[in-house]
């Protein structure tokens, strides 16, 4: 071992860090992912460019990456209410899932006219996606049992509820295939007239604003801030754990729940076995991608729409297997957690002198080389 | 009848075997502390790592040790992240998943679909005679001899040895242990190693004697069973053995369940609501979810009948551990 490392955890993390991470995260994923495309003599540039550049500059492209950009915002919000107290929810992607489902029954079997349908059919699959929550924060709050576990364990449930029903109760009348019936017409997201985008941008953006207020402005988003930082203090000072952690528990899993339903009436049309997103488990990146706000949260978003949509585009175009999404995704949660290090310890290293080791002996990061 | 006890018996074998090494490896790494939500990942990067070099060298011991290393080296991700650099363990973990299921799915797509002649059954003289179960129990691929010899060895090395005392020790109270004389972040790497080289065992096994074949996503969620096992056994390597039977009998009796009809006859009483009852809980689909929902409630029972809320979980899993002590 050559070199000696100090580390010291920072006392106050400068503020230019908290504007960099993010940059840095994504160019680094970037780079170590051409090395991947290489691998297959993809050239990266090229990938690159019909990835962010196409995608960004023509209308067809705009369009796709606001409508993606929807149900990434949603479930990026059941992620990050929940890391403002501290805690994870793994599981959006079930919440996602309960959320289409009930939010398709509603659509199937209720006839409403289209602007108290869908509003029925989002506040069904909110509902869908705090109830599958329920359990995991019950037992978070009342017991203690952490709510990594739990939360993923009803992801696998829920997956293979979906797969049990469209192949059994809601499988489409007379029809073979593992799917319900298409939604009617009147369920269906209509568009922003003029616009192109689906009106669910217009349904995150105001929820994000909603965060945005609750979490700055109100006594409740103080409350989560405060026992985020600092349980035990925020217990001294009044202010209810229990309240604060089924607040964001359940309120991010009915976002996850929206998620769900909004993929259902403004993408698919239909529940089908092979509805499986993977969405949920993106919120994970999002979150800590824009874990200093809302808006944050929401621009991460946008900036993984642009991947999912640009990474389809080179697969069809470069017949580059679309699982580098996949592993985009991965590098940037590698690279998001290396980051964290660097923000919240300066390290120092120094030639190791002759006789042997410093005054403490940091095996710590040594032990990874 | 025998023929069908015997066809559920060997599959269980198979199934078991992957469950067995994933879970012993999961449950290794999360004595030691450290939680990995990777297995699944590992397990397939294992499985395409092993197929690969199979195919190419025409050696499936070759394969299978290929994929022990490769599963070895891809899980020090997760321990640079979480023991070097106090990362978020399951945060981690995720990744490392996505990253697998990525990586080998990218990397594998050109054998997507093949096939290999893996591992043959070896058939254990005298005891493969044994009526109905002996050819279902000692006619099978080495892999899953392997398995079953090495969850002995695995109680051996935990209950018995000092490296194993050390491992429990780093995941009950690092600090102590420090103080102790023991390397915490040694023994953690050495855990999350031994984890991963267990889950590309679980995965070759998967590629090379189970299907013999190699298709993207093969694993099909059996890396977050191995997960739910360790829970499901509360930490403790022969009610993961159990668990491991009971789990891998179940999925294999969901492949058979599908040509049966569960019903009793029309004109038995409350024929009406027993029939649909039955299928429901024999669907496939609906067995597939029992491991678990048998997970929630070890956990929940567990922790609600403890008066002092103790599970038997390592006390310090998923805390990160700080040599400078802040």
């Amino acid at each position: 071992m050559l070199f000696d490392v100090e580390l010291t955890p920072r006392k106050e993390i400068p503020s230019w860090i908290g504007y960099i991470t993010p940059i840095a995260t994504i160019l680094a994923s970037l780079l170590v992912c051409s090395v991947i495309l290489l691998a297959l003599n993809v050239n990266p540039i090229k990938a690159y460019e019909m990835m962010f550049i196409q995608t960004l500059t023509t209308e067809s492209g705009l369009i796709f990456t606001i409508n993606k950009a929807v149900p990434l915002i949603l479930v990026g919000v059941a992620v990050y209410l929940p890391l403002k107290a501290q805690l994870l929810n793994i599981g959006a992607e079930g919440q996602l899932l309960a959320g289409a489902i009930v939010g398709t029954w509603i659509a199937l079997n209720v006839s409403l006219p289209t602007i108290l349908l869908i509003p029925l059919m989002f506040l069904g699959a909110g509902v869908a996606g705090l109830l599958w929550m329920a359990i995991p924060a019950l037992l978070r709050t009342r017991f203690g049992i952490n709510e990594i576990i739990t939360t993923l364990l009803f992801v696998f449930i829920a997956q293979r509820i979906v797969s049990y029903l469209v192949r059994g109760p809601m499988q489409q009348p007379g029809g073979n295939f593992p799917q319900s019936a298409s939604i009617p017409g009147v369920s269906q997201l209509p568009e922003v007239p003029g616009l192109g985008v689906s009106v669910g941008i217009l349904l995150a953006t105001v929820l994000i604003i909603c965060v945005y207020i609750i979490i700055n402005y109100t006594r409740l988003g103080y409350e989560i801030t405060v026992t985020g930082a600092n349980d035990r203090a925020a217990e001294k000072s009044g202010i209810s754990k229990y309240k604060v952690y089924l607040f964001v528990l359940l309120a991010g899993a009915a976002f996850a729940g929206f998620a769900g339903i909004n993929e259902i009436a403004g993408e698919e049309g239909r529940l089908r076995a092979s509805f499986n997103p993977g969405y949920g488990f993106t919120g994970i990146p999002i979150a800590l991608l824009g874990r200093n706000g809302a808006l944050q949260v929401m621009l991460a978003a946008i900036f993984f729409a642009v991947i999912f949509v640009g990474g389809s585009n080179i697969e069809t175009l470069l017949g580059v297997p679309s699982e580098i999404i996949g592993v985009l995704q991965a590098l940037i949660i590698l690279f998001l957690l290396t980051a964290e290090f660097f923000k919240n310890y300066s390290v120092s290293m120094s030639l190791k002198s002759a006789s042997k080791g410093g005054p403490r002996d940091n095996t710590d990061v040594e032990g990874g080389a | 009848m025998s023929n069908l006890i015997a066809g559920l018996t060997s599959t269980t074998v198979s199934a078991t075997t992957v469950l067995l090494l994933a879970g012993l490896g999961e449950l290794i790494s999360e004595r030691a502390g450290i939680l990995n939500l990777g297995v699944e990942g590992i397990m397939l990067i294992g499985a395409l790592s092993g197929f690969v070099t199979a195919s190419a060298t025409g050696s499936y011991w070759l394969g299978f040790g290929v994929a022990i290393i490769a599963g070895g080296i891809f899980s020090l991700i997760h321990a640079v992240l979480c023991i070097s650099l106090n990362a978020d363990q399951a945060v981690s973990g995720i990744m490392l998943t996505l990253l697998g299921t990525g990586l080998s799915t990218y990397f594998g797509s050109s054998y997507s679909g093949a096939s290999i002649d893996g591992f043959p059954d070896i058939a254990i003289p005298i005891l493969v005679e044994i009526p109905i179960l002996g050819s279902a129990l000692f006619n099978n691929a080495a892999t899953d001899y392997i398995a079953f010899l090495v969850f002995p060895a695995v109680w051996l090395l935990l209950y018995r040895t000092n490296i194993g005392l050390e491992i429990i020790s780093v995941g009950e109270d690092p600090e102590t242990a420090n103080t102790m004389g023991v390397n915490v972040v040694r023994m953690r790497y050495l855990a999350v190693i031994i984890c991963g080289a267990f889950a590309g065992a679980a995965g070759a096994h998967l590629s090379l004697a189970f299907t013999q074949i190699w298709s993207g996503g093969m694993t099909a969620g059996q890396g977050w069973i191995a997960v739910a096992l360790v829970i499901f056994a509360r930490w403790e390597p022969a009610r993961l053995f159990a668990g491991a039977i009971l789990f891998g009998g179940l999925n294999a009796f969901q492949l058979f369940a599908q040509g049966f009809n569960f019903s009793v006859g029309a004109a038995a009483p409350l024929a009406e609501i027993i029939n649909p009852v039955l299928g429901f809980v024999f669907n496939p689909t609906i067995m597939s979810t029992y491991p678990y929902i048998a997970t929630l409630l070890v956990l929940t029972i567990t922790v609600i009948r403890a008066e002092n809320r103790e599970l038997a979980q390592p006390s310090a899993l998923v805390q990160t551990y700080n040599q400078q002590g802040e």
